[in-house]
């Protein structure tokens, strides 16, 4: 490859000319075995996906979070494997936050890669992941009659131009836990309006003071991310407001009804009762704040009661109450619609193998397993008339009004933006408290409105 | 004697596999973002007419308040950051240079800090600037429960508490660097200069600092262009929050790249990111490269 040359007189030069050109050459042969190993490495894995015996099982993977309880996951998908020995479900476990989530998801969906075979969508994803051809169309194998049997808000939520993508999981719906033992204390019964929660939560605080300087009155999710606008929704739709127009092609938030109820958990909520550390939570900081004994009301979701009646995680055990929501004097209590539906990439090779694990785990036993297990509400309506899921979650009863009436967030492709969008509007005005918010309302609708108007004007 | 061709073709034998992996991992993606850059491209709009718009990102970019607010935000950090770093650092590189008993260890613990993936740390942080259980809560004010402050909640103790992190995880680095200056100084300057009698402010002002310029200068440029591109410590401790005060610009395209899937817009962000460090490392290159290059000729 290199001739080599004579060089009379410097036979000490000789030496590191050689060990350039080894090094060179080293480099230039590793550099080609890598390139080798590449072109092996493609080759193996579409070899792969075309071998298909009959004897080994097949592998589906399955992307899903890091679960509130891990336990009842294991043991469900054991039951799955052991009754369909055939097939194996690999899990590969993404972040617990929502977003976290759908980030991760969609980078593999962005790249069509077919390695992954199934997943968990958040109630919003839908339109979104429909609209990208990221989700199969389940029409054949979820017909009508099948879909009945669910609560009819998570249907909804899995539906885009009168196509299904999603079978709910479960239900999950905003509700209020509260401490029993304080309200009884002090002779209260559970709030029905935002004002007497407040007004609740000030006699407690003022009575606790000595004995429990650390107690608040309120403890949500306000951190700038996702939940900040399911628990705004509620608020202000139990004001009578709403995030969007009824016809869906209009932001909604200079409303007078919006922005009266967005002061109202500025001044009361935040700035009162619950304190500004509120905006540094979500889920998991709220509810550790309320098991630790160190608040009285609490807005979650469902799994909120397995963890506060579990002495592993609670100091309140048998101390918890939960409710409706409460709303405005002249309004009606709204619980933001949450929960996860299971999707079948469209880059699957694998779809029936993936429905039949959906079908299993939707099934009236395994969401019977979760309700009792991880506290999950079941989606299928039949199941709350169950005694043991009944016995397990007495409050079901009585919210079961709640979960037939859950409000969706907005349901569009852009999604993502405008979720974005609440979520710096809302964060702004509760943590400036100087801020004009029907000024940083009007900015948040024109720049809603712009997207919602880009969306609008494409085809599917 | 090796003939300069035969020197020139090893030269480029040597250096080949270092320029392929530079344009396959950084020259092919920075062009591919910026033909991205020129799409009005969502990924969960697929239908999307007239999906060319030549510079039409960049203007939407240069009109949109949320972006001034996110580089002004940067420009904040990258400020206060990169001063207290260096001044920091200088003081670190300073005591460490010393000779003292157990100077071993204690140049290694100051590393730790930089050596702490920048995740872990800023979780670590999180939890210490927690309202109720955070360490530097009870550190302040012990048991006066009532004065406990949730420093992330309030958007300009947030914005401090991300300065402070930074800071703290690499101040010493930039002690290394200066610490590496330091050494290059020959005693013989200091000898001479205590026997004409400088006192040792003098002797730091008049000798070590002007002899310190080029690594000062060179830490300035490593840490002005990592501060701007600040994420990790952003997405772990606040999610840009409360309000946006804590957004940077990297934190706004990655939002908008990925999660809300404007590819466009997001690729318009990162490649305005990627100008702005080039034009900074090409300024300093100019001023701090030619000095350096000026004390290796002489």
């Amino acid at each position: 490859m290199f001739p080599a040359q004579h060089r009379p007189g410097s036979p000490s030069r000789l030496i590191p000319a050689i060990v350039t050109r080894c090094i060179a050459l080293a480099s230039l042969l590793s550099v080609s075995v890598l390139l080798l190993t590449f072109v092996c490495i493609i080759h193996e894995s579409s070899a792969g996906q075309t071998r298909n015996t009959n004897t080994a099982p097949r592998v589906l993977r399955f992307v899903t979070w890091k679960a509130d309880q891990p336990d009842a996951w294991d043991k469900a998908i054991q039951r799955f494997e052991h009754a369909y020995p055939h097939i194996r479900v690999k899990r590969e476990i993404a972040p617990h936050s929502s977003t976290a989530y759908h980030d991760l998801l969609t980078q593999k969906l962005k790249n069509r890669d077919d390695s992954l075979d199934l997943f968990l969508m958040d109630v919003t994803w839908p339109a979104e992941f429909a609209a990208a051809g990221w989700a199969l169309p389940l029409d054949d194998y979820f017909p009508r009659n099948e879909r009945e049997k669910f609560l009819p808000a998570t249907i909804v939520a899995g539906m885009y131009a009168h196509r299904i993508y999603g079978v709910p999981s479960r239900i999950d719906s905003g509700m209020l836990y509260y401490r029993k033992d304080l309200l009884e204390k002090y002779g209260l019964s559970p709030p029905v309006t935002w004002r007497d929660l407040v007004h609740q939560a000030r006699t407690i605080l003022e009575g606790e003071r000595t004995a429990q300087p650390l107690l608040r009155g309120y403890s949500g999710q306000f951190q700038q991310y996702e939940g900040l606008v399911c628990d705004m929704l509620e608020f202000v739709g139990s004001h009578n407001g709403s995030l969007l127009t009824e016809d869906g092609t209009r932001s909604n938030l200079a409303a007078p009804e919006s922005t009266q109820a967005v002061r109202f958990v500025r001044e009361q909520i935040v700035q009162q009762i619950a304190t500004k550390a509120v905006l540094t939570y979500q889920e998991p900081e709220s509810l550790a704040v309320f098991v630790q004994g160190k608040a009285v009301f609490h807005r979650n979701w469902p799994y909120a009661w397995g963890l506060a009646n579990d002495p592993r995680h609670s100091k309140i055990v048998g101390a918890v109450g939960v409710t409706t929501l409460p709303h405005f004097s002249h309004g009606r209590s709204v619980s933001a619609l949450g929960g996860w539906l299971y999707g079948i990439s469209a880059y699957s090779h694998h779809p029936d193998d993936a429905w039949t694990f959906i079908a299993f785990m939707t099934s009236p036993a395994l969401q019977k397993h979760f309700s009792i297990h991880a506290s999950l509400a079941p989606a299928r309506i039949a199941l709350y008339a169950d005694p043991e899921i009944l016995q397990a979650n007495p409050q079901y009863t009585a919210l079961f009004p709640v979960f037939q009436t859950s409000r969706p967030r907005p349901r569009t492709p852009v999604y993502p933006i405008v979720s974005h969008i609440l979520q710096r509007y809302f964060s702004r005005v509760l943590a400036f408290p100087e801020t004009d918010i029907l000024e940083e309302a009007q900015e948040a609708d024109r720049r809603i409105n712009r997207f919602l108007d880009l969306a609008a004007g494409t085809r599917f | 004697m090796t003939t300069p061709s035969s020197d020139q073709t090893t030269g480029w034998i040597m250096v080949l596999p270092a320029l392929a992996c530079i344009a396959v991992f950084s020259l092919y993606p920075a062009m591919d973002s910026f033909f991205l850059s020129l799409y009005r491209l969502y990924v969960s709009l697929p239908g999307l007419e007239t999906s060319f718009i030549g510079f039409g990102n960049y203007e939407q970019l240069f009109r949109d308040p949320v972006a001034h607010q996110a580089f002004l935000t940067t420009l904040g950090f990258v400020i206060l950051s990169t001063t207290f770093e260096l001044l920091l650092g200088t003081g670190i590189a300073l005591v460490i240079h010393e000779r003292f008993k157990g100077r071993g260890w204690v140049r290694g613990s100051v590393l730790i800090p930089w050596a702490i993936p920048t995740v872990v740390a800023s979780q670590m942080w999180r939890f210490l600037a927690n309202d109720q259980y955070g360490a530097i809560n009870f550190v302040l004010f012990g048991d006066r429960v009532n004065a406990y402050v949730p420093w992330l909640a309030d958007p300009w103790t947030a914005f401090g508490v991300i300065v402070m992190v930074d800071v703290w995880k690499t101040s010493s680095f930039v002690g290394l660097l200066v610490l590496a200056g330091l050494q290059v100084i020959p005693d013989g300057i200091y000898d001479a200069a205590r026997i004409d009698g400088a006192t040792a402010w003098q002797r730091f002002w008049h000798i070590t600092l002007p002899l310190l310029k080029p690594a000062l200068l060179a830490a300035l440029l490593f840490r002005t262009i990592d501060a701007f591109r600040v994420f990790d410590l952003i997405f772990v401790m606040t999610q840009g929050g409360p309000g946006d005060a804590t957004q940077v610009i990297q934190f706004y395209g990655y939002k908008t790249l990925f999660t809300e899937g404007r590819v466009g817009y997001g690729t318009t962000i990162s490649v305005t990111v990627f100008v702005a460090t080039l034009i900074l490392s090409l300024l300093y290159l100019l001023t701090v490269g030619s000095k350096l290059l000026e004390r290796e000729r002489a």
